[in-house]
């Protein structure tokens, strides 16, 4: 993957299978947002070859590449949530792809599934904030409704871009082990760039380091210890 | 790992925010009322007959004069146009100056009542459009280059100095005070303190000035100045659809080009390039200055004006006429009724204009933004179209459309208001369409990565964030539409203007005061429920 004269990601190859939760680890500017943004067929590989549930998203168009891109959460490192709309509305995105475009209209009058994305917040805390105006939100608690929207969604194949930068310890544990359900409920995987060595051994099956767009360590968390990982931050660049 | 507590879920309640609510229940009875003023759910509005004349007029814009001799008129049309905006534009920026230092706050200090008064006085010229200023200049210098200049001059130069005071003020005082205290006068201090850090906005607000009075050198031209609106309506007159099309695509070009010299210049002003250590001056700015002056001084000489009508006997006879005939002002009760009944029509002329032109812009930001990034060629060609229709919607004046739109509707404020709302249309879309590309593209990016719609991707990635920006500039248009409709109405389509202009057709000059008044006061409340309105939706 490269970006004109930048080369992002060479030689990575990676199946994650259902069932796995994969934990990214890298410096910043390895290319741990380029890799979960090519799952989500939000960038296209210059080279090499993407399948994603078993499709290749760059030949899809329209209706089908909406249909794939429904069966991907994936939670944005700047979250990307719109600030100016109500919290509840903001969950409700995660069913746009979901719902027909004049519900998803009505809905920003009278929102609809309310208790489906009232659940949803309560499970990360927030229902009490519900119609509150998502820019007027603290950090972690925004990052809190980026997951209640991928709780609505309800995808296969869940991507985390830095899930718990914004979050305390004891919320960052309960925001990893809220999106390996989901993945798990839908019978898929969870991909997850982490800085933090300790949560992955916790919450992932395997890790997986890149260091400048190459893989430099892939094993199953069974075999690891925080010391490999922390020797892994150490690795010349 | 902390144990989380269940807590029973009180379910919140929907909060509506009261007073946007108040405001948008407000707009949405106004717009109706205007509705019905204009007659459009009462009576048969449309006029079948004239839609083949509005053909010949349509098709027309395929193929305009380009005859050889046609085409040296125009070009001395534009000439005229050129001088005029940059003589009045001149003129504003010297009476900009110097009103500045009579009502910057910094002049009086802590007198805030005097203040008050000076800024007060200034809402006068400001409140009355150039065309209106026309209209009562021509009666007292004659026909006379004067006239143009000084009908753009005076109220751009009220305006210009509220600006150039603000940008005054804004500016930190420590340095000033820093220099006062060191022992410096008020001028050296000023000089040394205040000017430098405001230079960049004085001198981007300048030609900003330039550019309009280029609009508003042709919107005198349709009222008898000359130039390109003369030319305009002249053909328009003898139904020649062609050369209409010529004055049009000339009148655009000069406005894209006024506005690509006006946005190099102020970009340059915003991020000047470092001068490397050297004394040196900008040369595109210094270029931009001296090509700007000799601009005045030739049209000082192309338009051959002489300070002596200024001074002459018979302005000095015809001023004090005037004067004299215009105290007291006419306040018979029936006379009244007339201005206000003429004041609602301005209102809902301007009402329905606005909203017009919102619900327009709205719909079409989308396609006249440029995309960031690749997009395929149907819709880059689709951009590209919308935004060179805009330009023209924007580039004719509101009068002109107002006759168009008379081939297919019946006289009344309807054809006035819908012709300000194409115009404000084209100004409106291209603010929207600049605020679209300005809003961070990052969440409707999101939203199609999880599988939404365009549509669904546009109303919650979108139209949230950019509601807020659009219904401002659309309430601040507002401000400006409402001494347009009066231009409008200067030219036949009703309101205020249509009475003003009867009034001084009659030489009826006490009547005149009174209509004067109301326009000023009429805008004023504007301004006033406009900003108010601006901080709900903010």
């Amino acid at each position: 993957m490269r970006y004109g004269t930048t080369t992002a990601l060479a030689g990575v190859a990676l199946t994650v299978d259902a069932g796995e939760r994969v934990a990214v680890l890298g410096p910043s500017g390895a290319g741990k947002s380029t890799l979960l943004a090519v799952a989500n067929g939000s960038v296209t590989a210059t080279a090499g070859r993407v399948e994603v549930l078993g499709t290749d998203p760059s030949g899809l168009h329209g209706r089908a590449l909406r249909q794939l891109r429904a069966r991907v959460g994936t939670v944005h490192q700047h979250l990307e949530l719109v600030g100016q709309l109500r919290v509840v509305h903001n969950v409700n995105a995660g069913r746009l792809a979901e719902w027909p475009w004049w519900r998803s209209a009505w809905s920003l009058a009278r929102p609809q599934g309310l208790p489906e994305a009232l659940e949803a917040l309560t499970r990360v805390d927030l229902a009490d904030r519900a119609f509150e105006r998502t820019d007027r939100l603290s950090g972690g608690q925004r990052q809190r409704v980026a997951v209640a929207r991928l709780l609505v969604q309800r995808p296969e194949l869940v991507l985390a871009d830095e899930p718990a930068s914004a979050l305390d310890p004891a919320l960052a544990d309960r925001t990893l082990g809220l999106l390996a359900e989901v993945a798990t409920t839908a019978g898929g995987a969870l991909v997850a760039s982490l800085h933090d060595p300790a949560l992955a051994l916790r919450h992932c099956t395997r890790v997986v380091g890149l260091v400048e767009g190459r893989v430099v360590l892939d094993a199953p968390t069974a075999r690891l210890t925080a010391a490999d990982l922390a020797d892994f931050y150490g690795a010349p660049r | 790992m902390t144990a989380v507590v269940d807590r029973p879920l009180v379910q919140p309640r929907l909060r509506r925010d009261r007073t946007r609510w108040a405001w948008g229940l407000g707009a949405v009875a106004v717009v109706v009322w205007s509705l019905a003023g204009a007659g459009l759910f009462s009576g048969d509005v449309a006029n079948t007959a004239g839609t083949a004349q509005f053909g010949r007029f349509a098709s027309a814009a395929l193929s305009p004069e380009l005859d050889g001799e046609f085409l040296g008129v125009l070009a001395s049309s534009v000439l005229i146009t050129v001088a005029y905006a940059a003589l009045g534009a001149a003129l504003a920026v010297v009476l900009g100056a110097l009103g500045a230092v009579a009502v910057a706050r910094t002049t009086w200090g802590p007198r805030r009542l005097r203040w008050t008064l000076t800024r007060g006085l200034l809402a006068v010229p400001r409140g009355l459009h150039e065309a209106v200023w026309g209209l009562l200049l021509v009666n007292v210098l004659g026909l006379d280059p004067w006239v143009g200049v000084l009908a753009i001059g005076i109220p751009y130069g009220a305006v210009t100095a509220k600006v150039f005071a603000d940008l005054l003020d804004e500016v930190p005082r420590t340095a000033y005070s820093a220099l006062r205290a060191a022992g410096a006068g008020p001028v050296p201090a000023a000089l040394y303190g205040l000017l430098p850090p405001a230079s960049g906005g004085l001198l981007s607000y300048s030609f900003y000035r330039l550019e309009c009075a280029i609009r508003s050198a042709v919107v005198l031209g349709l009222i008898g100045a000359g130039g390109l609106g003369y030319q305009l309506s002249l053909s328009f007159s003898s139904l020649r659809w062609p050369q209409v099309w010529s004055c049009i695509y000339a009148l655009s070009a000069l406005c894209v080009l006024a506005v690509v010299a006006g946005r190099a210049v102020r970009l340059r002003v915003a991020s000047p390039p470092s001068a490397g250590g050297r004394l040196r001056r900008d040369p595109l700015l210094t270029g931009a200055v001296l090509v700007t002056l000799a601009l005045v001084v030739w049209s000082w000489w192309y338009l051959a004006i002489s300070p002596a009508t200024l001074v002459s006997d018979r302005t000095g006879v015809q001023l004090s006429y005037v004067l004299h005939a215009a105290w007291p002002p006419d306040a018979e009760g029936s006379f009244l009724r007339e201005v206000g009944s003429a004041a609602v029509d301005t209102v809902q002329m301007s009402v329905i204009a606005i909203a017009v032109a919102t619900v327009g812009a709205v719909l079409l930001a989308g396609v006249a933004a440029h995309p960031a990034g690749a997009v395929p060629g149907g819709r880059r060609l689709t951009g590209t179209v919308v935004r060179f229709a805009l330009l023209i919607l924007r580039a004719v004046p509101p009068p002109v459309w107002a006759l168009v739109l008379l081939f297919v509707l019946r006289p009344g404020i309807l054809p006035g208001a819908l012709a300000l709302g194409v115009y404000t249309l084209g100004v409106l879309g291209r603010l929207a369409a600049e605020a679209t590309e300005e809003l961070d593209p990052r969440p409707r990016a999101a939203l199609a990565a999880l599988g939404a719609g365009p549509v669904g991707g546009w109303l919650y990635g979108v139209l949230p964030a950019a509601t807020g920006p659009v219904l401002g500039f659309a309430l601040y248009r507002w401000e400006v539409a409402i001494r347009d409709t009066v231009l409008v109405g200067l030219l036949g389509a009703g309101g205020l203007g249509a009475l003003l202009a009867s009034r001084i057709a009659r030489f009826d000059w006490g009547a005149v005061t009174t209509v004067l008044v109301a326009l000023v006061l009429l805008t004023a409340a504007v301004d006033l429920i406009s900003a108010r309105a601006r901080q709900a939706v903010r």
